[in-house]
């Protein structure tokens, strides 16, 4: 197998392309991730939101070119407004890396919804928390919700998801899905924004207003598993 | 009046005057308060168009702000608050360029009107034009220098342009004119943490200490105490006494979070991330 960027080879009369896994996704979400980050973004339509995304902690993970991908199987919803102040997320990021540590995960990914409907690049906020948590896992991604084609029936996904190269946030092809099992995300996402789930997903910010506001959102997740 | 329509009208009420953003509660309250209850509302009705007029463009349901917009405009044909709503509804539509000039007609007639100048900020803003909405929000803020809400409103759009230097300094504007606000306080103190450095971030901790004094409740300002009297005392740069003062701080802080947390599980029965 060819590593890197495309290559083009002759055998005969017919030329193929031989991709490295640039096309195949190199990450993949659970339906509670989906469902979950998205439920973040609904629930709060007028302001930016981000959270972090997290993946089961292996040992070791291979290093080939054809690895498997990332799961995502959770996802903890972080903070809504202003996202640019600094001691709150390192709090969260502290208590979210125990939590994981106690759950055999790992901060494996980054996600955001800008404030603004067609405003769907990363800016440095993002880039900056995608970079910390790739200290700790290097194939951390950075995935933005594009807002303009947030819809209630979720009939195409909407993430776009960078990944590092070169010291630069690169957008990865985004014309394949990036969910485990794109039908049923799709179905349950569309069931839990019908029915307004939303109003009671619970971010990092809610946490702090009041503790008891359970920022790993167990109800969610039932209702999740219910609708499976 | 009915019990059901006087509950409706207090929610309405309440998330008027604590300024919430609940556009589908409102409209789901609103829309049922008109529709069936309108008779009973007496004069309040026309607030209560105008509270739920916002709150339909934020759902979409032009048809409900239209509605809403009908009936203010045949009660009061000539109002500037009025024809700022018109203006609104065509922000909503993108409509940017006629919103402008409604705007603008609206400040001819009256140049003191800060809810039109304040909408073409907004549109400044929705157009992702921060620096010019920077500049005319800092022309406003010469004229009205008391309004607190553009005040904040300021400092949020220098946080995220990552100007903190610009930030604190309106935090500093409503700390002064509102000294008992833990929330100014906190927010100053997050936004010298963030600046970095060891004078911002003893600053910070100072100002966390603050706000905690205001409201011991207040969660961010803990962990903000916590987190900076930590930096601090693993500082190369300080003395051994500031040192040992900051991880005092930093152990007191801690023990009150834990105890939060303690608290927390007694009320909810289950156990909680802990630092």
């Amino acid at each position: 197998m060819l590593y890197g960027t495309g290559v083009s080879h002759q055998c005969g009369n017919c030329e193929w392309r031989i991709w490295s896994d640039f096309k195949t996704m190199t990450v993949k979400l659970t339906t509670q991730a989906y469902c979950k980050m998205l439920l973040h973004a609904a629930k709060y339509p007028h302001c930016a939101v981000n959270g972090l995304l997290v993946a089961e902690r292996q040992r070791e993970r291979r290093r080939d070119g054809h690895g498997v991908p990332v799961l995502y199987v959770d996802c903890v919803p972080l903070f809504h407004g202003t996202l640019a102040l600094a001691p709150m997320l390192e709090v969260a990021l502290n208590l979210i890396d125990t939590w994981c540590k106690e759950n055999r995960y790992v901060i494996a990914g980054y996600y955001q919804a800008n404030e603004r409907i067609k405003d769907f690049r990363p800016n440095q906020v993002a880039e900056k928390v995608a970079a910390r948590i790739s200290e700790n896992f290097s194939e951390a991604t950075l995935i933005v919700v594009d807002n303009s084609k947030f819809t209630m029936d979720c009939y195409e996904p909407i993430l776009t998801i960078f990944e590092h190269h070169e010291n630069k946030w690169k957008c990865r092809d985004s014309t394949g899905d990036c969910c485990e099992d794109w039908v049923e995300a799709q179905k349950i996402t569309a069931a839990l924004l019908e029915s307004r789930s939303y109003e009671n997903l619970i971010d990092f910010d809610n946490h702090l207003d009041d503790l008891r506001n359970d920022w790993t959102n167990p109800e969610i997740n039932k209702s999740v598993l219910h609708l499976c | 009046m009915s019990s059901l329509s006087a509950e409706m009208r207090d929610k309405l009420r309440k998330w008027r005057e604590e300024n919430y953003r609940n556009s589908e509660q409102i409209v789901d309250v609103g829309e049922e308060l008109i529709n069936e209850h309108a008779s009973k509302l007496g004069d309040d009705i026309w607030i209560i168009y105008e509270q739920v007029m916002i709150a339909a463009l934020d759902c979409s349901r032009d048809d409900l702000a239209l509605s809403c917009l009908q009936e203010l405009k045949r009660q009061f044909p000539d109002s500037h608050r009025v024809k700022r709503l018109v203006g609104m509804r065509l922000e909503a539509l993108e409509r940017y360029e006629d919103a402008n000039k409604l705007y603008d007609s609206i400040l001819q007639d009256d140049p003191t009107n800060t809810a039109a100048r304040k909408r073409k900020i907004a549109i400044l803003k929705a157009q992702g034009k921060s620096t010019e909405a920077i500049r005319e929000l800092n022309e406003y803020l010469e004229q009205f220098v008391g309004d607190l809400e553009a005040w904040h409103e300021l400092s949020e759009l220098y946080i995220n342009e990552h100007d903190y230097a610009k930030a604190a300094f309106c935090l500093e504007e409503l700390m002064m004119t509102n000294p008992h606000n833990h929330l100014y306080c906190e927010q100053y103190a997050e936004v010298k943490y963030t600046q970095g450095g060891l004078e911002n971030l003893e600053l910070s901790r100072k100002y966390f200490a603050q706000a905690l004094k205001l409201n011991n409740r207040n969660m961010r300002a803990l962990f903000g105490l916590y987190m900076s009297a930590s930096h601090i005392a693993a500082s190369p740069k300080v003395s051994a006494k500031v040192k040992k003062d900051n991880v005092k701080y930093a152990a007191w802080a801690a023990t009150q979070i834990n105890r939060a947390y303690q608290v927390r599980e007694r009320a909810v029965g289950t156990k909680s991330p802990l630092i």
